[in-house]
């Protein structure tokens, strides 16, 4: 794991390259630990009209959550639930790969189901100071106060499209598009140097 | 500025897509005078000091159309209706009775 300087993390890494795994600014322990998580299966599920609230039911009884048509993120064992849109959501599995499959032997016709696995990139980011990392980039109050574990959003970090939710105390996950990752990371690694940012090897 | 949305909540205004007036209803194409309807409807618009309702896109967000009622003196927000509904959303904040 490379060490690199406090001052300026993203020196001699090329813009377009998602940047190696290492110990990124401020030494010592670090304040952000960031990885891309471990939900590789992912389906966008849009309910049909009058089937909102069915659909988000449904979803919160098969893979966890309180089922509600509200921007929320359930969790399952090995699954999320994300509400993106009214009467939208984006649903994440860990080990489910037909997880179209078994959306549609849920859902029946109440909605349309896509396949999404290669379109995103999810980060798992954990430490204290991630909303303080995210702020620099989110135009919403990621305060831990207003903001509590199961709270989503889909808006913008750092001019990238994203859907975020909190997981945990001191837990987040951000969904970006794939195409994004190298830009993205760039940003967690110079918005984070400052709390000290390690960013864990992809397997 | 920032509006209020009925499915995110608050957001800033940056995150939207702006259209105009939400009160003007598209002529019939097939009208005599389509045409000129066409332009009043297409180029004329009022620049109301007031009141105004409008058309939002929420494009970096829920991805909805929204409804706002607005000042235009004061950018203060009466009003942020979800343009369309079913059913199910009938106890969406900000929902229109
Ligand atoms: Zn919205």
């Amino acid at each position: 794991m490379a060490d690199r300087s406090p001052h300026d993390p993203l020196a001699g890494i090329a813009f377009d390259r998602v940047p190696p795994a290492g110990a990124y600014g401020v030494t010592g322990e670090p304040g952000i630990v960031v990885s891309t998580a471990e939900e590789p299966f992912i389906a966008l599920v849009a309910a049909r009209n009058g089937f909102g609230a069915s659909v988000a039911e449904r979803l919160g009884r098969a893979f966890g959550g309180p089922g509600l048509d509200r921007p929320h993120a359930g969790f399952g064992s090995g699954s999320t639930v994300v509400g993106i849109g009214p009467g939208r959501f984006l649903v994440l599995s860990r080990a489910e790969a037909d997880l179209p499959g078994t959306l549609r032997a849920v859902l029946g016709t109440e909605a349309a189901i896509t396949g999404q696995s290669d379109a995103f990139v999810l980060f798992d980011l954990s430490g204290a100071r991630v909303p303080d990392l995210l702020a620099k980039g989110a135009p919403v109050d990621l305060d831990p106060r207003v903001f509590p574990v199961g709270d989503a959003a889909t808006t913008l970090v750092a001019h990238i499209g994203a859907t975020l939710w909190r997981s945990g105390e001191t837990g987040w996950r951000v969904l970006v598009a794939r195409s994004f990752e190298a830009s993205f990371t760039r940003f967690l690694l110079g918005a984070g140097a400052e709390y000290g940012l390690r960013l864990e090897g992809r397997g | 500025m920032r509006i209020p949305c009925p499915y995110c909540g608050a957001r800033d205004a940056h995150e939207f897509a702006y259209l105009g007036d939400a009160t003007l209803t598209r002529p019939d194409p097939a009208a005599a005078d389509a045409a000129d309807r066409f332009h009043d409807y297409v180029y004329l618009r009022d620049n109301p000091a007031g009141r105004h309702q409008e058309w939002w896109y929420h494009a970096n967000g829920c991805r909805q159309w929204l409804r706002l009622t607005r000042d235009t003196r004061t950018h203060a927000i009466e009003a942020a209706e979800p343009a369309r509904r079913d059913a199910t959303q009938a106890d969406m904040p900000g929902a229109a009775s």
